[in-house]
């Protein structure tokens, strides 16, 4: 028996309320409820109430908060969701996994691809240009290549639904704003421990910030895909 | 999983197999299938399923496939080439352990 768009609907607005928020996350569990539901209202002749609060059941929520003798299906799909935020919980830890391993895999050829060589001259050209004028304005244009890659990752797509809940967009974007930060953080500890020095070697921030900026570079190029896939996908469900 | 600790730690070989025979699963069909192939003994939990399969896709051995199924998305689980390869070593290990359980519990088999 195959559930009605309604029905289906009721299943995701349920999963909304049971604060499975991400729609990348309900996806999968709508998949998995109503066939769930389609099969159990086949196979063992219940009726769709019965069948949602027992694959409600299963995927670990409580239905029952003590003894209640007349049970309430709505209450029972309410009364608890611990399931559900286990189930976010874990997937969220293997998201950060998966984001993590493909940034690595994916690091040298991105890399030692042409495009990157030459923005990567072109930036090197520009602090050359800076570093003419003073240390601190090398610097600076250096630091630019940082800020420049996180606040196109966060600003990318602009402000749209689908971005903000997404979780595997959200956990591509969560270092961000430190990522920002961490050059700062990096020239205030440089000033405190040189501090009174005369020549301080400001080729260490050099290398530094380098890294930082291939690093932030090839994080903005995993964003974008993964910003890709996922409008792909919503579009796909919107459909 | 619900019958028994001794099966929790095969689930990763046990869906590494059956994606390996099929082209393409997902979830509740992995759940399914493994019910009817052992005759109700062993049932998955979900709590137990999606956590592994998402696991396996950040191990980087499972692709993910959307596709669009009577008014919803479908997602479809497939193994990558670095997971085809996992599964023949992680197959090996199991009739390994299989053996060496043999040979404890009935010396005279093994």
């Amino acid at each position: 028996m195959k559930l009605t768009k309604q029905e289906i609907q009721f299943i995701d607005n349920y999963l909304i309320k049971n604060e499975v928020k991400y729609w990348d996350v309900r996806l999968e569990l709508l998949d998995h409820i109503v066939s769930a539901v389609e099969d159990k209202m086949t196979n063992e002749g219940v009726s769709f109430n019965e069948a949602l609060l027992e694959v409600h059941h299963k995927f670990g929520n409580r239905i029952r908060n003590g003894y209640t003798y007349r049970f309430d299906f709505n209450k029972g799909l309410f009364i608890d969701n611990k399931g559900f935020k286990k189930f976010t919980l874990k997937k969220q830890k293997e998201i950060r996994r998966k984001h993590w391993n493909t940034y690595w895999r994916t690091f040298l050829p991105f890399v030692f691809s042409f495009r990157f060589l030459m923005e990567f001259l072109v930036l090197g050209l520009f602090t050359f240009i800076g570093y003419q004028y003073s240390i601190k304005s090398g610097l600076l244009v250096l630091i630019s290549g940082v800020i420049i890659s996180e606040f196109t990752k966060l600003f990318y797509g602009g402000l749209k639904k689908f971005k903000s809940k997404s979780l595997n967009i959200q956990m591509a974007v969560a270092s961000s704003l430190l990522m920002t930060q961490i050059p700062f953080w990096i020239m205030m500890l440089f000033n405190y421990h040189y501090e009174g020095v005369e020549s301080k070697p400001y080729y260490i921030l050099f290398v530094i910030f380098t890294l930082l900026v291939i690093m932030s570079r090839h994080g903005l190029n995993n964003y974008i895909s993964i910003y890709r896939t996922y409008k792909e996908r919503f579009a796909l469900l919107m459909s | 999983m619900s019958n028994s600790k001794l099966y929790k730690g095969s689930l990763t070989t046990i869906i590494l197999k059956l994606l390996n025979e099929h082209d393409k699963m997902y979830g509740y069909e992995i759940t399914q299938k493994v019910k009817a192939l052992t005759k109700g003994e062993l049932k998955i939990t979900e709590g137990a399923l999606y956590p592994a399969l998402h696991k396996l896709e950040a191990e980087g051995l499972l692709d993910v496939e959307v596709a669009k199924v009577d008014n919803r998305l479908r997602k479809y689980y497939k193994l990558t080439e670095t997971g085809t390869k996992e599964t023949v070593n992680k197959l090996e290990e199991l009739a390994e352990y299989i053996k060496t359980m043999q040979a404890l519990m009935n010396p005279k088999l093994a």
